[in-house]
């Protein structure tokens, strides 16, 4: 797969495409011939979900109605025999319940945020909410694997494994593609699949950036060993590898020590890179004191930036447990101290640093949740079930146009009324960003040529700059 | 890379054979007009442009003018500009190239003859010269047309370590290697292969492969992904293999295996084949929608693996290349949707129906014992029954006749309403003190003696005098409906058991079918055994047992209430209005006779009784000894493996679903084979039309994909690449076989030795083309990059199964056990929970850490990341293709696991302790052993060089040496000098990292 890597044979009549690369000492995995299909916005992308889905009700999608409907059933004409979940398909009654928090317009652009996210709110010109994302899954795993695959069944590559696939990396010291998961504990469980490469060469897939252990896997050498002592056995596996390539001629041992090599740089630029004790006290406090430990969202979002200095192409967090079913106004808040300061902390610095004009930053779930409340209404408390038919992800930087706030829904924030923006269409408008046209990035697979928006997605051009 | 990318090499390599023979249409242009034409001119109905298609003759006669390719369509439209172009440019598909349309050309002057797919074609036996391989005659047949020549054979020590690992997985010993060298005879070579295809690790190797063609997992699939128990089905293959079960069997046994007449427990484990798909237990989910699926998914899989057919292309709309008719994959889907009762909504923590126990032979012998025991004990009893009713009548004669009749069971009674104290008003039932309830009130407890989960037995009882249809008797639950715990109620006058995770989806809910009386007292009791399911539910009324009704029965989660309370009368938001007396629970699930008892029955209150309290002591011992060892033959029989089988029956209509939607049900449609298939061999109407028939069908001497497809599979095993590479797809978007006629010989061959896999191995295996030396000088890697013509022998990275079981093997820890529950060796800490949040792996210790990588637990989910590193297909879905990628994360993943450590340092004491005196000497033992030849002379130095440096550095730092020696959990070798073991330990995982060692040659 990297004989483009080899230098002792000419494979010049091979493949036209790997030429280009099969001489001097570049090492950078170039992606695929004619990609980007054309200009790119951004270079890069940091994808910061938020997994179990945040309710849009209390964090952007503003029903001064529900108020005045709160306890009534939500109207049939409004539900409209549309699928539930089999936690509230069986449900007597589907009461309103609205916002226990309030909803404000925010900065020039008047974007409607919640309390529950301050920071948000202060940089809410910097962002274009879509208000109409949409998914015909009403289920964690389905609407996850869809919204990180494509495709509702796992068995697809990832996001990231696609762009790093069509656009190839453009750091030699790290993955093309990196993946950090907050380490909040509950929540729904993630899976592999999610950053995985499917049937992707296995080198697309994402590689997880732990903050215990090994940052990761199997990066440090194990005690006793030291970096001097690598270095040592790696020239050794090289001039002894050197050797078979000579008597067998075969291009993949070649690969193979230019493969050890960048794993040799790996295990520098690791540790470097997740040093963060030279950052100076005004990055803890834009990202927070939390940004200190190991681990957190805050952490995560200080190393993704890192990451994205250093060339990363496609960065993937994941904070867990926002799947509140009850016990919402105590549990939402904390999910959003959690995330805000952060989110935001992310966007300032990428500005601050003249990076949020070639990175794009995606922030949402997999779904939001219904107007109604899932089991026992009281006084103070309520939950709500899942919901897909309308939600709100936010994005931002490289190609998306700022201040702006996309697609409209009723007054139950239960359908669209305007300009929807499926799953598909939101991964065709990241790949457009990236100077990718959609349908042109396949791969044939039993037969096939598979793409990661299925038969379907459109760029979303309004919410392009 | 994608298929296509890695195949232009080859195309271009076709391309010229094609300049000198004449052009083929199923070889040359069937793959042009696929890709570039039939999405809109092809096999899908409701896409076809201008009712134009080209996968069958003559739709267009003016596009191919035979003779005359300035006169057809076809050239002018490819050749086209502008709006006229074909394919156009809004389709996305590229433009032929210049070679692609002189093929048409060429194709056309010849005269345009049209062939039907080759794949659907029956094989036929060609001709070989007599006296010679088949296999040899015709790769080196196609060589010589391509003007190349074979390599000569390669080193004694490469091919014996070449066969060894592609027959067994693992590498020669030093022994067999010296043997093997030893051997003059003429059949030395036959030898060996022989004594490898007879060796128990041959089933392991191919088990293997196997394993994820049939998406074998350990845990479930999605979400939550809890664990199962597939093992024994796993190890079925592994015997299949080794006894070298003929393949038709194989299959059918698989497919069909519980339809067989009479089957046997194997033959029904065999049919976990079909149950290793995912599962979900996802709340919320709508479980129709994952029934279709699992049910899609055994489709799938069945036609991939032993069909060659991507027919999952035609679920949701016709097949865009195939001749495969939506309706032709829902009448194959129709042959495994008929599971009863098929749960789409499964549990996430054990086997779903259906399922088998599946005792070992030691297990069915324990079994044996235990019952010759019970019958025994039973028949001790029995003898004793004449003196027991004769020792009860004088007992009962006995008794005062004034006596109060109050006896119940005692034993597992945790709660009584008698032992609250309540000022309500009272009554008397049968059995004495009740009271009285209006509707409001109620009498609560202190819930914590109650605390059961979804799989405890309890029995839940009350004596009864309703006075309204509805009303909550005995209850343990928050006091809403929705609320998480058990209740008894009267419900529309039926008596009700619920058992409640969550309301809506999880848990299960009983009802008795006759409602009770109202105004009258009666005695009420329901049991639940704790297994589960809902028909483990028993409801009685005045101790009798009652018909029931299971109203829901989804009792998949766990769940553990604290801090409720038992309430009588009252909970889940009822109250009772009547009268409620002697509410008990019990921690078990009381049988039919106590439940009478409690009822009040006289006759088993009194035999009870008897027994318990008066009974002579040998007629207690008697009866003490039937009950354990009852007790003792159902834990052990619970603690047996299962294996989720398939099953039939369930009279369960197959409609076509519109898009692939389970809610979207089209025509009706019985089981059946694809059309184009059965016209040339139909199933057979003699015989039921179920999986046992398809089963036949499948490996019926006429089937013209299955034993293609599967001595293809072969092919692949042993040189990389399949002669059809897309071994997962022999339809029209596949790759035409580079060996047309090999694979067709190989095909009959296979059938005709009575699909003998040993035997097809052996003849690939003993071929001079296997034999070659894997040398490629440039001139080679510049007309064959893939090395698909085989001038040369195969050399290709281990699979990740390989590398590690070889390192294990070498180092002396392998645990040279087969089969058995799945184990887990060393894994970084953390991995499940970070992504899961509590599900934490528990690391195997001892011998499991050293078994074979085909015994590593597999969640699917979260999988080794070894294995992952290393190219292992995922297990979420069939996967037939073998992937062979480098990474620098293979690279980081040898250097540093504590497996390859460990690994590196057993083998290095055995460089010290079994290698000789000298550097030089234990050095090339230890190369020897993995690599089954000594280094040679520019080999040599480096190794010296090498462990000299990292000697005089371990000397300086002793301390680093003892760090370094102490990976892994096997203890050190005592005796040894720690900065000397430190060094060849060094070394020892240079080795372990040579591309050599994790390379075939």
């Amino acid at each position: 797969m990297t004989r483009r890597h080899f230098h002792g044979i000419a494979l010049a009549s091979l493949l036209g495409r790997e030429l280009r690369a099969a001489t001097g000492a570049e090492h950078v995995q170039h992606g695929l011939p004619g990609l980007p299909h054309f200009t790119p916005k951004a270079k890069r992308v940091i994808y910061l979900f938020q997994s179990g889905g945040p309710s849009q009700i209390e964090l952007f999608d503003h029903k001064p109605r529900l108020t005045e409907f709160q306890g009534t059933d939500l109207p049939e004409s409004v539900r409209n025999g549309q699928r539930l979940t089999g936690m509230s398909a069986s449900q007597s009654t589907f009461p309103v319940v609205p916002s226990k928090f309030k909803l404000e317009q925010r900065g020039q652009s008047g974007a409607w945020v919640g309390e529950l996210l301050p920071y948000t709110a202060k940089i809410a010109d910097k962002l274009t909410f879509i208000k109409t994302v949409n998914t015909e899954e009403i289920n964690h795993d389905p609407a996850v694997t869809m919204f990180q695959t494509g495709f509702r069944l796992g068995g697809r590559p990832s996001l990231g494994a696609w762009v790093s696939y069509g656009l190839g990396s453009e750091t030699d010291d790290l993955p093309a593609f990196c993946v950090m998961i907050s380490t909040n504990g509950g929540g729904q469980p993630l899976y592999d699949r999610l950053w995985g490469s499917a049937f992707l060469p296995s080198r697309y897939q994402g590689v997880k950036f732990r903050s215990g252990g090994d940052p990761v896997l199997y990066l440090s050498n194990p005690p006793g060993f030291s970096g001097e002592n690598r270095r040592g056995f790696l020239d050794a596996l090289g001039e002894l590898n050197q050797i078979t390539a000579s008597e067998f001629g075969d291009p993949e041992t070649a690969a193979r020590v230019s493969q050890y090599e960048m794993a040799f740089r790996m295990q520098t630029s690791v540790p470097s890179l997740t040093d963060i004790s030279k950052e100076p006290a005004s990055t803890f406090e834009l990202y927070g004191d939390d940004a200190k430990k190991p681990g957190t969202f805050a952490a995560n979002c200080l190393l993704a930036r890192r990451l994205a200095e250093r060339g990363v192409r496609f960065i993937q967090l994941y904070h867990r447990d926002w799947d509140h079913h009850g016990g919402l106004p105590a549990n939402l808040p904390k999910r959003c101290k959690d995330v805000d300061q952060a989110s935001a902390a992310l966007i300032t610095d990428l500005a601050q640093r003249g990076m949020l004009d070639d990175t794009l930053v995606i922030w949402g779930g997999e779904f939001g949740r219904t107007v109604y409340c899932q089991g026992r209404l009281t006084a103070t408390d309520y939950g709500r079930d899942h919901h897909g038919r309308c939600f709100t992800v936010w994005m931002a930087g490289g190609g998306i146009k700022p201040g702006l706030t996309h697609g409209e829904t009723d007054d139950y924030s239960y359908n669209i009324t305007k300009d929807p923006v499926h799953v598909h269409d939101l991964q065709a408008t990241i790949l457009h960003c990236l100077g990718i046209d959609h349908k042109r990035l396949t791969y044939r697979f039993q037969g096939r040529d598979f793409r990661l928006t299925d038969v379907a997605g459109e760029v979303v051009k309004p919410v392009l700059a | 890379m994608s298929g296509l990318q890695s195949t232009f090499p080859l195309l271009l390599a076709l391309a010229a054979a094609a300049r000198a023979q004449p052009v083929e249409f199923n070889r040359d242009i069937r793959p042009i007009l696929s890709d570039r034409c039939f999405t809109c001119h092809g096999p899908d109905a409701t896409h076809r442009q201008a009712g134009i298609r080209f996968d069958i003759p003559g739709s267009a006669p003016s596009a191919f003018v035979p003779g005359h390719p300035e006169q057809s369509e076809m050239i002018r439209r490819v050749t086209a500009t502008g709006a006229d172009r074909m394919p156009p440019e809004s389709s996305g598909k590229a433009k032929l190239t210049p070679r692609e349309v002189d093929l048409l050309r060429a194709w056309i002057t010849q005269g345009a003859p049209w062939q039907p797919f080759w794949s659907f074609i029956p094989p036929q036996r060609p001709e070989v010269p007599a006296g010679r391989s088949a296999i040899d005659y015709f790769i080196q047949t196609r060589l010589a047309r391509e003007g190349l020549h074979p390599s000569p054979q390669a080193d004694k020590r490469l091919l014996i370590r070449r066969v060894s690992l592609d027959l067994t997985g693992l590498p020669p010993t030093p022994a067999e290697v010296e043997a093997f060298l030893a051997d003059t005879a003429p059949n030395a070579w036959e030898k060996v292969v022989d004594r490898l295809l007879a060796s128990p690790h041959y089933g392991e190797r191919m088990a293997f492969r196997w394993m994820e063609a049939a998406r074998y997992g350990d845990s479930n699939g999605y979400q939550t992904d809890g664990p199962r128990e597939m093992w024994r089905w796993r190890d079925w293959v592994i015997a299949a293999f080794n006894n070298n079960m003929p393949y038709d069997q194989f299959a059918t046994e698989q497919i069909a295996g519980d339809l067989l007449p009479n089957a046997t427990l194997d033959q029904r484990i065999a049919t976990g084949f079909n149950r290793n798909h995912r599962t979900t237990g996802e709340g919320g989910i709508i479980p129709e929608e994952y029934r279709v699926e699992y049910v899609a998914d055994r489709t799938q899989t069945t036609a991939t693996v032993f069909m060659g057919l991507t027919v999952g292309c035609a679920r949701c709309h016709d097949h865009k290349y195939d001749p495969i008719a939506q309706k032709d994959f829902y009448r194959l889907y129709a042959f495994f949707n008929q599971i009863p009762d098929e749960k789409g909504f499964t549990w996430n923590y054990g086997p779903e129906e259906p399922f088998v126990k599946a005792p070992l032979p030691a297990e069915t012998q324990h079994l044996n014992e235990l019952d010759s025991q019970i019958a025994a004990a039973q028949k001790d009893y029995d003898a004793l029954q004449p003196k027991l009713r004769a020792a009860q009548s004088a007992w009962e004669a006995k008794l005062n006749p004034k006596r109060a009749d109050t006896w119940t069971p005692a034993g597992d009674l945790i709660f009584r309403s008698d032992w609250v104290k309540s000022d309500l008003p009272v009554e008397t039932s049968p059995a004495g003190k009740a009271l009285q309830y209006d509707g409001k009130q109620f009498l609560e407890a202190n819930g914590e003696a109650a605390v059961f989960g979804y799989l405890q037995p309890f029995t839940f009882s009350a004596w009864i005098k309703p006075e309204t249809e509805d009303g909550a008797i005995l209850t343990r639950l928050d006091d809403f409906i929705e609320s998480q715990g058990h209740g008894l109620y009267l419900m529309k006058g039926r008596i009700r058991l619920h058992l409640t995770q969550r309301f809506t989806d999880l848990g299960l809910r009983v009802e008795s079918v006759n409602p009770v009386k109202q105004r009258e007292w009666q005695h009420v009791l329901v049991t639940y055994d704790g297994k589960r399911l809902a028909r483990g539910v028993k409801i009685y009324v005045n101790g009798e047992p009652q018909p029931v009704k299971i109203l829901f029965d989804q009792n998949t989660e766990p769940f553990n209430k604290k801090n409720t309370p038992i309430r009588i009368g009252a909970g889940g938001g009822l109250r009772f209005t009547g009268a409620i007396g002697d509410a008990r629970i019990y921690k078990r699930a009381l049988d039919a006779e106590e439940a009478a008892a409690v009822a009040g029955q006289t006759k088993a209150r009194l035999h009870l009784e008897f027994l318990e309290t008066a009974a002579p002591k040998d007629i207690r011992e008697a009866r003490a000894r039937l009950l354990a060892l009852q007790s003792e033959r159902d834990k052990f029989h619970d603690s047996i493996s299962t294996v989720m089988v398939m099953a039939d029956g369930a009279q369960r209509d197959t409609f076509l679903l519109k898009r692939g939607a389970y809610d979207a049900p089209g025509e009706k449609l019985t089981p059946g084979i694809p059309a184009i298939l059965s016209d040339t061999l139909p199933l057979d109407p003699a015989q039921p039309n179920n999986r046992l028939t398809l089963a036949r069908w499948l490996v019926s001497r006429r089937n013209p994909l299955t034993a293609r497809v599967t001595v293809n599979r072969f092919w692949q095993s042993f040189f990389g690449f399949g002669i059809v590479k897309t071994v997962d797809d022999f339809g029209s978007q596949g790759e035409w076989p580079v060996h047309p006629e090999l694979l067709d010989w190989l095909a009959v061959e296979f059938m005709d030795s009575g699909w003998n896999v040993k035997a097809i191995q052996k003849l690939i295996v003993m071929s001079e083309t296997y034999r070659q030396s894997s040398v490629a000088t440039p001139a080679l890697l510049e007309k064959d990059p893939d090395n698909r013509l085989l001038a040369r022998g195969p050399r290709l990275r281990l699979g990740p199964e390989a590398i590690r079981d070889q390192a294990l093997l070498v180092s002396g820890l392998l645990t040279d056990k087969i089969g058995g529950p799945s184990v887990k060796p060393y894994q970084p800490a953390g991995l499940w929970q970070e992504l899961s949040g509590n599900n934490g792996y528990v690391q195997s210790k001892g011998a499991d850490l050293y078994r074979r990588s085909l015994y590593t637990y597999w969640k699917r989910t979260i999988p080794h990341p070894y294995m992952m590193n290393f190219d292992s297909p995922n297990r979420e879905q069939c996967a037939v293709f073998e992937n062979r990628t480098n990474s620098p994360l293979q690279a980081l993943d040898l250097m540093n696991e504590v497996t390859f450590l460990e690994a590196s340092r057993k083998l290095a004491e055995r460089m010290m302790t079994e290698g000789g005196a000298t550097p030089d000497a234990r050095l090339a033992w230890g190369f020897n052993v993995v690599l089954a030849r000594r280094p040679n002379a520019r080999q040599q130095p480096v190794l010296l060089k090498t462990f000299q440096r990292f000697e005089t550095g371990f000397r300086a730092d002793p301390k680093s040496a003892s760090e370094y020696i102490h990976e892994g959990d096997s203890p050190v070798r005592p005796g040894l000098d720690p900065a000397e073991l430190a060094a060849y330990t060094s070394v020892a995982s240079l080795i372990l990292n040579l591309d050599e060692t994790i390379t075939k040659e």
